[in-house]
């Protein structure tokens, strides 16, 4: 079995996932998920570590190492960079075959992606340097009200009357809120408002390139069911999330660097992954 | 996958340029201690160069100053100066540079620059620059003159226009006259008019050479080192030389097969002025990828050339007239530099397009979206979209600008593999 990994380190988390492919076809071996913090060579050291730990597998014994992310280049043990846009792209192509858009909402970016029949990007657009429209947004809104994080999204799907938030700024949002609790808003009503607030800047973002089904939704934001939810109702179609969104940067690393490796692979044999977020 | 920086040319032409600039701020330098020679502030963008050769005057270009003090990483300090002065922070942050220098008393390469003899807003395109000019005359006491050269509205200028616009460069004459206190010598203005025209001729050669793949320069950052001399020597025999040695050095870089890398690998056109305060930076995001710009839209600020415009020593103000209303990229329309760009692509045969949105320039910069959409949609040209600032440093992020070029690049390298793959198959 040849063994390939990517490793994703990212502005908040780094992800590391391990793949090994034989005759009868690709499979992931491990993933792993660390908080990034100050020393962004350590964290991608560890991501690495624990992921080979976990398959039982060698760091010799891997193959090839493609690192992606912001930290791209701090990784010591890596063999090539590629960017995340990238290897979003072939990942989510691979784990979500038919994918034509990605919608991938990080810590501290938010890019639309076109994605063409082999998985290669035709188009992509981002956020401009300001992080309107990311996960550090609603990290600061669920800060500001006081609420976990992970519970944000299921929180904002009881809302009845939303409010409407002005303004897409990270720093500004929290004097909205702030304003709307103290008229006695409900919690929920101020988080639905905080996502369709991003779910419509992401996707007038988004209509740069074509949006083009399937449209796949990758990132750390994609674990969060409200901001979902709010994409779809504002794009006015399904929206695909696999259990593994968050991975998609690793996984496409990877599969790039089982290429490297010589492998040629279908797509299909890791179909199984693929969920959509509407049942 | 991106590598390592690689050295680009470097040739004999990139050190007479600097040699050919440092003597024209050493004139400056001399006439701040004299008087002389006289010196006309002006605007890059099609500039009237030519008209100063009548009166033995040079021109002073603030936009090179702001540049010049931008790629030396100093122009934060000047733009701090202005803001605190109440400039705004989305004033056209050249402007706030070269006032910024005033307040301070900074100059790019340390040495003086003369009170102008005339501020001469040959307003083109760029209405901030009225402005800016009302501002420059204000700051150094010297009188201001401001041309109004009016838009082009169509395909060509009208007789009215370009009878508009003489009038006015034989007003601005008879003010200098007066100003300086001697007759205009039309034989050198008609004589500057001819060298001019010369200077374009070898200059669009030059960019017609960057058709050769590899190309023997880069049309965007090896043209910014030229475009000093065509702004300052365009109508002197100096700026001749200069280019036929130019031209004489890139010609036998195609003889070779020599192109700007060792093996270039992407083709890109650009719109858009460079982040000047990361110009090396920036310019090795493309190194480290091979790729060569065939083309670009900056360097027609001054002057369109390539498709055939030249200045004509028959009818030397009409030939000035029609440059400044029509022959520069900035007083045309969005349309015609839709179709500009289209040309460059398709005859100068390039792989996408890369368009450098400048945050304190609306009115350049405005509407490039739609002009991505333009090349992405209609015509299926990858177009990379990067925004900064082409003077002040705050706007530039680094990480994010080498991200999206590094993306854009490994999708084009996506796209060759693939149509290779579908022809060896």
């Amino acid at each position: 079995m040849r063994i390939a990994a990517g490793v994703d380190v990212g502005s908040t988390q780094t992800k590391a996932v391990l793949i090994g492919a034989n005759g009868d076809g690709v499979e992931v071996l491990s993933r792993s998920l660390i908080d990034t913090g100050a020393n962004v060579r350590k964290a991608a050291e560890k991501a690495f570590d624990e992921c080979c730990q976990a398959a039982g597998v060698a760091q010799a014994d891997v193959g090839f190492v493609v690192g992606t992310g912001y930290g791209r280049y701090n990784i010591s043990f890596g063999h090539t960079q590629m960017t995340e846009i990238s290897c979003h792209a072939r990942g989510a192509h691979f784990l979500c075959p038919g994918t034509r858009t990605v919608i991938d909402m990080g810590g501290q970016d938010a890019k639309a992606i076109g994605v063409g029949p082999s998985g290669e990007v035709l188009d992509f657009v981002m956020n401009d340097k300001c992080a309107a429209g990311t996960g550090r947004f609603l990290a600061n809104a669920a800060e500001v009200m006081g609420i976990g994080l992970d519970d944000i999204g299921p929180l904002s799907l009881r809302a009845t009357r939303p409010v409407k938030i002005a303004t897409v700024c990270t720093v500004f949002v929290e004097s909205d809120i702030l304003s709307y609790l103290s008229q006695g808003k409900k919690p929920e009503d101020i988080m639905g408002g905080v996502h369709l607030a991003i779910a419509k800047r992401t996707m007038s973002l988004a209509r740069r390139v074509n949006i083009e089904p399937l449209v796949t939704m990758t990132g750390g934001v994609a674990r969060n069911i409200g901001m979902v939810r709010a994409l779809e109702t504002v794009l006015g179609q399904k929206i695909i999330v696999t259990p593994d969104a968050q991975f998609m940067g690793a996984v496409g690393a990877a599969l790039f660097s089982l290429e490297k490796l010589g492998e040629s692979f279908e797509s299909s044999v890791w179909r199984e992954h693929a969920v959509s977020s509407g049942d | 996958m991106a590598e390592k920086p690689v050295s680009e040319y470097r040739g004999s032409i990139h050190q007479q340029q600097k040699d050919l600039m440092l003597d024209w701020y050493q004139r400056l330098d001399h006439a701040a201690e004299t008087g002389d020679p006289p010196t006309v502030s002006m605007m890059i963008s099609g500039n009237c160069v030519e008209l100063l050769e009548g009166f033995g005057a040079i021109p002073q270009y603030p936009e090179v100053n702001a540049l010049q003090l931008a790629i030396r990483h100093q122009s934060l300090e000047p733009i701090l100066a202005a803001e605190e002065m109440g400039y705004a922070g989305d004033n056209c942050a050249y402007v706030k540079a070269d006032i910024g220098c005033m307040l301070k008393g900074i100059t790019p390469t340390g040495g003086r620059l003369p009170k102008p003899t005339l501020v001469l807003c040959n307003f083109v395109g760029c209405n901030t620059y009225v402005k800016w000019f009302e501002h420059v005359s204000a700051f150094t006491g010297a009188p201001l003159f401001v041309l109004d050269v009016p838009f082009l509205r169509n395909d060509t200028p009208s007789q009215a226009d370009i009878d508009y616009v003489v009038r006015q460069l034989k007003e601005v004459v008879g003010q200098m006259e007066e100003l300086i206190g001697r007759k205009f010598d039309y034989d050198r203005f008609r004589q500057s008019v001819a060298y001019s025209s010369e200077v374009e001729e070898l200059w669009s050669q030059i960019k017609h050479l960057a058709k050769n793949s590899p190309s023997p320069f880069d049309a965007y950052f090896d043209a910014i080192t030229l475009m000093g001399p065509l702004y300052v020597y365009r109508g002197k025999r100096e700026g001749v030389e200069f280019f036929r040695a130019a031209l004489n050095e890139l010609q036998q870089k195609v003889k070779a097969g020599e192109g700007v890398y060792d093996q270039e690998r992407f083709r890109v056109v650009v719109e858009g002025p460079p982040p000047y305060p990361y110009f090396r930076t920036f310019r090795d995001m493309f190194a480290s990828w091979k790729a060569v710009a065939v083309a670009s839209t900056y360097s027609t600020v001054g002057g369109l050339w390539e498709f055939g415009f030249r200045h004509d020593a028959k009818n030397p103000f009409e030939s000035v007239a029609m440059h400044m209303l029509a022959q520069n990229v900035t007083n045309r329309n969005y349309l015609q530099r839709y179709d500009q760009i289209r040309r460059y692509v398709q005859e100068w045969n390039a792989d996408g397009v890369i368009i450098h949105f400048v945050k304190s320039c609306r009115l350049f910069s405005a509407g490039q979206g739609d002009m991505r959409d333009y090349f992405t949609k209609q015509l299926g040209v990858p177009t990379l979209y990067i925004e900064s600032d082409l003077e002040d440093p705050r706007y530039f992020a680094e990480a994010q600008t080498k991200n999206r070029i590094d993306a854009f690049f490994e999708s084009l390298e996506h796209a060759k593999r693939t149509a290779a793959h579908a022809v060896s198959a």
